[in-house]
């Protein structure tokens, strides 16, 4: 069972929680066309390497960010909203 | 007397202790603490089971349980590692896979049929004529298929798990093993320490590394000595970890518990597994691994045959020779396979000992009598005779190498290289926290002999046991284009037995190396996956946690005598009466609450509390209508729909003041909506406070022409009038002394208020309105009645009459849409499904008289399905069968036709009509 | 003994015809390149040159054949969805099941056994119902039973009234039934590569070649390669591959798991699953026990196992089944499925000229292989899509017109 590291709670199996997938900005729908909008909706990068995903420690419904390798499975950090906030608008 | 082979000595027997047991119908006698297979070695059964594919017979072949040649049926319990397994008084064992009795297998003539059965002949024939396989041979393949049988009626028997945690796991407890726990140990760390074997020493125990055993005791003494007496190694033997899994998760299976072990870091001193040599016969009864042999005599006190040749492909050989000679049996030979003669001290000894060894020899084959081990051809250097020289024999004891246990190493991810000049596979790569240690590290093992094949005209030289494969099959797929190892492995089935390889996969390499003309290396084995041996289903199922949901007022249901139904988690109400009166309680509980009152708990649906200055604008972007703009003290139906414009849930907003609304959700759309908020606020951040408060509230609905009589005595600071509380009308008061939410709601159709009270209130609520509703005639009812109820309201049940496509246009709710919003989720997809719109439209039906209909009929148009009944029942209001379904868009007008066809295939009409179908006018739930 | 095996008794080696021949040298350029010899590739390759001619053909296989979830899924042939478009394209794959032994002349022991789905709930119920009478109106052999004709089909299942898992009604579809996976990755090799189709292993595509919108080739490791046409057929990879051809695919990727037991002696002959316990069992030949379950709760490319996973499926297994107490789990592997929003897979033209995709199969790709092969070689070769795939086809995912399986698919693959 792998470890995720909840910034609320800590280190916990990895059945605590689900992920909803990898973070995708949403585009403005009052401007967006169908095609930039089903791309949102459906198409996905599908990363084979890094990505930031959304995940929620369900015990506690708490929501944060995974920074995750999706072929090793290694997860390199989690952020609260806050933090990921902070990291986008630093520009990454 | 426990058996002729009985010798003194033996670690892990009681010679005072003797326990009686059956095989075969038999009855012998063991010592407590001997295995199935120790036990009737000592009473000189030889034959334990019968082989997979040609009936061959089987007997002990390693003594550690590696292999399947003896697996043993006991009741109800297949499969059963004979090896392993304690005898206990009146145990009841039988060998397997034959037919007739284990000695005289009427199924053993498929082995001389085996040239005619070659790798993969069951791809090359059986499937012609037509259908031939299904028909004709697959049953009689089945029938010879399997090993072991279960017992349909076998009980589940007890398993259960548990939690453990540890900075060191050492899985191992040899000498490397008690060596990296004690070391691990001494730097502060807690341990545990990990053995299959009831006694801590490994291979110390039985092994004999050099001429004299006293300096191997002495040391596994000290080392067991030592661990005992260090409180932070925790010892489990009997125990073998069988997975390796992310982050050092570890199942370690001891009898009937699985422990699941969270290690900060982990040690492998898995040991070595003996190899066997591949030559016609190999597989006969008395030809068993060194190690075997040597564990009989020490672990067990079992001579494993009285006359005795040594297959020597490595020096282990020679201390084999030697416990043999201790043990009372004669060593006809040692039959060195080397070119060179070995100078290792315990040859040198065994040569004392007047020991003949040939040296530079070859086995030419195992010859069996009455299915047991006769005697064994080998050939000298320059013996060029056809049958060479045969040595008389009951035992031939093989030794040609190990191979590091590998297969947590591999789980954990490491990778396997062939070291060539020690002829065996080395592992690198592992993940940080996990080491090797021993043997497993390649520490000691030596050099193993790095051809131990030998070839035979006649074939019947096994690479694998389980599978009944020879030299040939493995070349032979090779041949027929299978060049990777993994597709020998599925071509022929090599590795895929019980033993998953352990004893195969370094000779089928080595074959498939040699055909293709790679290095073993290249070619390496099949990736090892969990388990390292079989783990009994029971153990990894363990008692079971399935949750379940109860409402406070579950038990007033039980002893008015409801039929209960699931709903998700949670248990609830179908109906009130018995199996045999359904439809008349169904229709006697529509009945009650159309014309007099009703009651059913609600306590299921989800209920949310929305607080904050922002809760309104959260509201508004959550759900489709508009809530702006919500009168406080006032509920509104609310609509989600995905971000795909798929309807997924509904339910009622309260608004109980300008900054919290409590909203309710379907019984099985809670968690997912309450998820589905949190998730979208954290991206919105607006200011409001999200809680699910399901749990924490009881309800009912009491609904019916007579629902303020029953309400009007109990409820304090409110009044319950028309004009004092409206219909849509949310307040907050007290019941019966309770404090309480009421909502005037019109889900099924009549004047009816919710009733929400503290979950540890909902029954004293039960109570209190039944005693009170008596005089007006409240009844109880059901999930089944409110189905009609709202069904005849024509009212949707999301998940039932909607599906994961149906958008609020498809089932004609535009009006709990609010176009002019400029956002709600969802409402962007709206906009591309209305430029594409479906084929299909939601509509009431009715029909005539009461045909079979049930919900998931097909509509029916041209002979083409263009939609479904999704809800269906005969309305005992209307006396008719009404019902919604999807039908065509250009029929979706009222009496438009509708064709639907029957489960029997016959096709009723059905008359679209305008909804709803009761009290169009909605005066009934307004008064 | 059949006659066919008369001839192997008489020879010590193999008579010379191997089902896969030697290597043939790389040609600098092909009429068709199929990425992927999984079952797809290879079965595109064998109707490209069986019904249409074509085999200045060419499988690029990055690993050996069928090794992806071809030789890693539980075998299961069926045609019971809920779509009619899905049961008209997966019938017509049951259909060439049915013939394929004889077609590819290899035993692919197919075998209708039989498909037993249970129902715990009404809405399965219901759901059952929907699937059995698109089932029926189409065609295939499916319809909904009561408990005392599921007892009669396997007596072995333990048939609990109460509870949470009570039995009500089971989905039984007699077209269901069981093939060896890897037998049929070989014969399309075997019959493709005898009319000329060039199978590659250890050759993996590095980029896709596209000029002005239109496919011309592939980078691999063992150079460039132009083609006429492209076809991608990599299960597990459909993303990263669509990525070097240029644009993204409605797909996420998730592990699926699935064990088998010791092998005991046959006493089960239909499929049994259940969607609600996320649960499926069938019995091989040999007598294994064959389990499978739902996806893998988050996005992964790799094929490794977990002890949670197993323990779940195991305990729904043995409410099914609680006589295999005792029977020994033996080996749990997994497979990378690429799963589509709706749950069908994405046949047919890609936004580049020239670039085919067979993609999105999720948990259900073998099942379809003969299918998807034949049509998806009949849109090659004539460059029009057949109508049986046209539902299937990406631009679905642009006007919102999905072909929703999520509840025939769920747990019974």
């Amino acid at each position: 069972m792998k470890l995720l590291r909840c910034p609320l709670n800590g280190p916990r199996n990895i059945s605590e929680f689900v992920c909803w997938g990898e973070v995708a900005d949403q585009p403005d729908p009052a401007t967006a066309d169908d095609l930039a909008w089903t791309d949102y909706l459906y198409f996905s990068n599908n990363t084979a390497g890094v990505v930031f995903e959304w995940w929620c420690h369900t015990p506690t419904s708490y929501w944060f960010i995974a920074e995750r390798h999706t072929v090793s499975d290694d997860v390199i950090r989690t952020y609260t909203m806050d933090e990921f906030r902070a990291i986008r608008r630093d520009g990454r | 007397m426990s058996g002729v082979n009985r010798i003194p000595g033996g670690l892990l027997v009681d010679a005072a202790r003797p326990v009686r047991f059956t095989f075969e119908g038999r009855a012998y006698d063991g010592l407590a603490g001997d295995t199935i297979a120790s036990a009737l070695a000592a009473n000189d059964v030889r034959v334990l089971s019968r082989s997979f594919k040609y009936h061959r017979p089987r007997g002990i072949h390693s003594m550690a349980a590696w292999d399947a040649n003896a697996l043993v049926q006991l009741p109800g319990e297949p499969n059963v590692p004979a090896e392993r397994t304690p005898i206990v008084p009146g145990l009841a064992v039988r060998g397997q896979n034959y037919r007739g009795s284990l000695a005289h297998d009427r199924d053993a003539w498929l082995g001389r049929f085996a040239r005619f059965m070659p790798v993969g002949f069951y791809y090359r024939a059986f499937f012609k004529p037509h259908g031939a396989w299904q028909r004709f041979w697959e049953p009689r393949v089945r029938a010879l298929a399997g090993l072991g049988a279960v017992a349909l009626d076998a009980p589940h028997g007890h398993f259960d798990k548990v939690h453990n945690f540890c900075d060191v796991a050492v899985i191992g407890g040899g000498r490397a093993g008690l060596s990296a726990a004690l070391a691990a140990a001494g730097a502060g760390d807690q341990v545990l320490l990990v053995d299959h074997n009831p006694v801590l020493g490994g291979a110390l125990n039985y092994g004999r590394a050099a001429v004299e055993r006293a300096a191997t005791h002495a040391e596994r003494d000290r080392l067991v000595g030592a661990v005992g007496g260090v409180r932070r190694i925790t010892v489990m033997t009997g125990a073998v970890a069988n997975g390796y899994f992310a982050d050092h998760w570890l199942a370690i299976i001891q009898g009937s518990r699985l422990h699941r072990v969270r290690a900060g870091r982990v040690v492998l001193a898995t040991g070595a597994i003996e190899q066997p040599a591949v030559f016609r016969g190999n597989d006969i009864p008395g030809v068993m691994l060194g190690s075997a042999a040597q564990r009989l005599i020490r672990l067990y006190g079992v001579r494993p045959g009285r006359t005795a040749v040594v297959v020597a492909g490595t020096d282990d050989g020679y201390g084999v020779a030697l416990d043999l000679l201790d043990a009372g049996a004669t060593v006809s030979a040692i039959v060195e396979l080397r070119p060179e003669p070995s100078r290792d001290p315990r040859a040198v000894a065994a040569a004392g000992r007047n020991i003949r060894i040939v040296n530079d020899a070859s086995i030419i084959a195992a010859e069996a009598v009455d299915g047991h081990l006769a005697a064994i051809a080998i050939r000298r250097q320059g013996d060029n005779t056809r049958h060479g020289e045969a040595i008389v024999c009951d035992l031939a004891a093989v030794s040609v190498g190990r191979l590091p246990a590998y297969q947590l190493a591999l789980q954990a991810g490491g990778r396997l290289d062939y070291d060539d000049a020690r002829a065996h596979f080395s592992i690198a790569g592992l993940p940080p926290g996990v080491t090797l240690a021993g043997w497993t590290a390649g520490e000691d093992i030596g050099a193993n002999h790095p051809w131990p094949i030998y070839p035979h005209p006649d074939g019947k030289a096994f690479v694998d046991f389980d599978e009944d494969l020879q030299i040939d099959d493995i070349e032979n797929a090779v041949a027929e284009g299978y060049r990777e190892i993994e597709l020998v492995k599925r071509f022929s089935t090599v590795g895929m037995g019980p033993s998953q390889g352990r004893h195969s996969a370094l000779t089928a390499a080595r074959l498939v190396a040699k055909e293709t003309g790679r290095r073993v290396g290249d070619v390496g084995v099949t990736t090892a996956r969990p388990p390292v041996v079989g783990e009994k289903l029971g153990v990894l199922a363990g008692r079971g946690f399935d949750p379940e949901r109860k409402t406070a007022m579950h038990h007033r249901h039980l002893e008015a005598g409801a039929q209960m139904m699931t709903a998700g988690a949670w248990w609830r109400p179908a109906y009130y009466g018995v199996l045999a009166h359904r439809a008349d309680a169904i229709a006697r509980e529509v009945r009650a609450v159309r014309t007099a009152v009703g009651m059913i708990d609600v306590s299921t649906l989800g209920g949310l509390e929305i607080r904050g200055p922002d809760a309104a604008e959260f509201m508004n972007r959550m759900y489709t209508f508009t809530y702006t703009k919500q009168a406080v003290n006032r509920l509104r139906y609310v609509l989600m729909v995905n971000e795909s414009g798929a309807i997924i849930d509904d339910g009622v907003a309260c608004r109980f003041g300008d900054d919290h609304f409590y909203v309710t959700t379907t019984t099985t759309g809670s968690d997912r909506v309450y998820q589905t908020m949190l998730w979208w606020n954290a991206k919105w951040r607006l200011d409001v406070d999200i809680a699910n408060a399901t749990a924490a509230f009881a309800g009912v609905n009491i609904a019916g022409p007579r629902a303020r009589d029953v309400l009007a005595p109990l409820v304090e600071g409110c009044g319950v009038d028309a004009g004092a509380f409206p219909y849509l009308g949310a307040f907050e008061a007290r019941i019966a002394g309770i404090p309480a939410r009421f909502l005037r709601v019109g889900f099924v159709g009549e004047l009816g208020f919710e009733v929400h009270v503290p979950a540890s209130q909902g029954e004293a609520l039960w109570d209190a309105l039944m005693d009170t509703g008596r005089g007006a005639g409240l009844v109880p009812f059901g999930v089944e009645a409110q189905r009609v109820l709202r069904l005849e309201k024509g009212h949707i049940i999301v998940g039932q009459d909607t599906d994961a496509m149906t958008t609020p246009e498809e089932a004609d709710m535009l009006w709990a849409i609010a176009a002019k919003k400029p956002f709600f989720i969802g409402k962007r997809a709206l906009v591309i499904r209305d430029k594409h719109l479906s084929r299909r439209k939601l509509v009431g039906f009715a029909v005539a008289g009461a045909p079979p209909l049930q919900e998931s009929n097909l509509v029916l148009k041209g002979g083409n399905a263009v939609g479904f009944v999704t809800s269906v029942a005969w309305s005992p209001t209307l006396n008719r069968t009404i019902g919604l379904a999807y039908a065509a868009r250009e029929d979706a007008a009222p009496d438009r036709s509708l064709v639907i066809r029957l489960d029997d295939g016959r096709d009723v009409r059905a008359t679209v009509v305008k909804l709803p179908f009761y009290d169009p006018d909605a005066a009934r739930q307004a008064l | 003994m059949p006659f066919g095996l008369l001839k192997y008794g008489l020879r010590r080696r193999y008579p010379a015809r191997p089902d896969l021949p030697p290597e043939p040298d790389l040609r600098p350029a092909y009429d068709v390149v199929i990425v992927g010899g999984g079952g797809h590739g290879l079965a595109i390759a064998y109707y490209l040159a069986r019904e249409h001619g074509i085999t200045n053909v060419a499988v690029l296989e990055k690993n050996y054949i069928g090794g992806g979830n071809t030789g890693r899924n539980t075998t299961v042939i069926r045609s019971n969805y809920v779509t009619p478009e899905s049961v008209r394209f997966y019938k017509a794959a049951v259909e060439l099941y049915r013939d394929l032994s004889e077609e590819l002349d290899v035993n692919l022991m197919y075998a209708e056994r039989g498909q037993l789905t249970l129902a715990h709930n009404d809405a399965s119920i219901r759901s059952f119902r929907l699937r059995a009478e698109v089932g029926k109106l189409l065609g295939t052999r499916i319809e909904l039973i009561d408990p005392p004709a599921i007892r009669a089909l396997v007596p072995a299942l333990h048939m609990p009234e109460g509870g949470r898992y009570p039995i009500l009604a089971g989905l039984w579809h007699q077209d269901g039934g069981l093939a060896r996976h890897d037998a049929v990755a070989w014969g399309f090799a075997a019959r493709a590569a005898e009319r000329g189709v060039h199978i590659f292993q250890r050759t993996e595509v590095t980029g896709i070649d596209v000029e002005s919108g239109r496919a011309v080739g592939v980078a691999t490791n063992r150079g460039r390669i132009a083609a006429g046409a492209v076809v991608q057929a990599v299960a597990g990879y459909s993303s990263l591959l669509a990525k070097m051809a240029g644009f993204r695919l409605p797909i996420r990727t998730y592990p699926l798991q699935a064990m088998v037991t010791e092998p005991v002696k046959p006493f089960l002959e239909p499929l049994v699953s259940s969607a609600q316990l996320h649960a499926y069992v069938s019995q091989t030949a040999r007598g294994e026990l064959v389990i499978g379950g739902g996806s893998d709760p988050y996005e992964l490319y790799s094929t490794r196992s977990t002890l949670d996973l197993k323990e779940s499926l195991i305990q729904h297994t043995l409410e099914l089944f609680p006589f295999l107490a005792n029977v020994k789990l033996l080996r749990q592997w997994a497979g990378v499925t690429d799963m589509t929003p709706d749950y069908s897979p994405i046949m047919g033209e890609s936004p580049v000229a020239g670039y085919w995709l067979d993609a999105g199969w999720g948990t259900y790709g073998f099942k379809a292989t003969p299918a998807s092969g034949r049509y998806m070689a009949r849109a090659i070769a004539t460059n029009r899509v057949p109508d049986i795939l046209r539902p299937f086809a990406l631009d679905r995912f642009r006007s919102l017109a999905l072909v929703n399986e999520m509840g025939a698919t769920a747990a019974s693959h």
